[in-house]
């Protein structure tokens, strides 16, 4: 005890503390390797928001699907197509309209990369653009419309004209629907409400719109040129 | 296990080829199989393009995923070429016996 009293308070912390020597430490069995760093979750890679239209869109491409296979079933079946007494369809028109829709999908993906690197105007300037390319095709594919109702192609004049309109009718109204989210995302846009880390809003109008555009050649091949 | 699947999937497939008339379950099949109607031939196409859209949707969904997940691994640098666990020695002069 008094030869306890007589060592320094420092003396004796190193005396009792073990010392921890890193090279001393047992290895994992085989050498073993680091831990690979964890990735950074501070964002998702894919956020919910995007994922959740993937999975909206993957359910509208469904339905597409089941009105493709009607009309794949009636125009297989049908020996001379189109019927007889039936007018044909404007074909070249509704060409030129198919490169309007596809420009606009352009428009549309410059749109995203503009708010991705920051330029709030060219995201304003591409969502104008791609938002007036829409309603021309629109505006376009109604005045066919009319023209054809008026030539006598309704939706129960025949099988021709149901599966014409139900088809195409339906993705006039998903064209529609697009063409309205684009023109709130454009408002929004003009108020400033869009960021290069704020821009999901613009990136899921992109998805829709994307998929909206790229369906159209499919229903322009197989309704207008088969 | 798998050799076992391996050869139910191989005798399966002999099945359609060679005896195709085994495998006609479908009424729709069966009474089109001899001669050619149209109404037949629309029901398959029609049929054959629907029971591949499932797959094609959700394999275009999980492979963009996929495709999402590895770009981004490959961006922050996760996807490194690791050293093989265990060196082969391919002949007796590289295993220094």
């Amino acid at each position: 005890m008094l030869i306890a009293y007589m060592v320094r308070e420092s003396t004796a912390r190193e005396a009792v503390e073990v010392q921890r020597d890193e090279n001393l430490r047992p290895r994992a069995f085989g050498g073993g390797e680091p831990p690979s760093p964890p990735i950074a979750t501070e964002e998702p890679i894919i956020g919910n928001s995007r994922l959740a239209l993937l999975m909206f869109l993957g359910a509208e491409a469904m339905f597409f699907a089941g009105l493709i296979g009607a009309f794949i079933v009636f125009r297989v079946a049908s020996t001379i197509w189109p019927p007889a007494f039936q007018p044909r369809l404007p074909v070249a028109v509704t060409g030129v309209n198919t490169l309007i829709l596809l420009l606009s999908g352009l428009t549309m993906r410059r749109a995203v990369k503009a708010i991705l690197a920051g330029q709030s105007g060219r995201l304003i300037r591409y969502l104008g653009t791609t938002a007036v390319l829409g309603l021309l095709f629109l505006a376009i594919q109604g005045y066919e419309w009319v023209r054809l109702i008026h030539f006598g192609l309704t939706l129960s004049s025949g099988v021709y004209g149901a599966t014409f309109y139900t088809l195409i009718g339906c993705h006039g109204a998903h064209v529609l629907g697009a063409v309205i989210w684009l023109l709130v995302v454009l408002a929004l846009a003009r108020r400033g409400s869009f960021t290069a880390s704020r821009h999901t809003g613009v990136v899921l109008c992109g998805m829709y719109w994307t998929f909206v555009v790229a369906l159209w050649p499919i229903l322009y091949g197989l309704v207008y040129l088969y | 296990m798998n050799r076992r699947v391996v050869l139910l999937v191989a005798l399966g497939l002999a099945l359609v080829l060679i005896v195709p008339a085994v495998t006609f379950a479908c009424s729709v099949c069966l009474g089109g199989a001899d001669g050619y109607d149209p109404l037949t031939d629309a029901f398959n196409w029609s049929v054959l393009f629907l029971m591949a859209m499932p797959y094609a949707v959700v394999g275009s969904i999980a492979g963009w995923i996929f495709y999402s997940y590895r770009s981004a691994a490959k961006r922050r640098g996760l996807l490194k070429k690791k050293a093989p666990a265990l060196r082969l020695a391919w002949n007796h002069k590289e295993s220094g016996r």
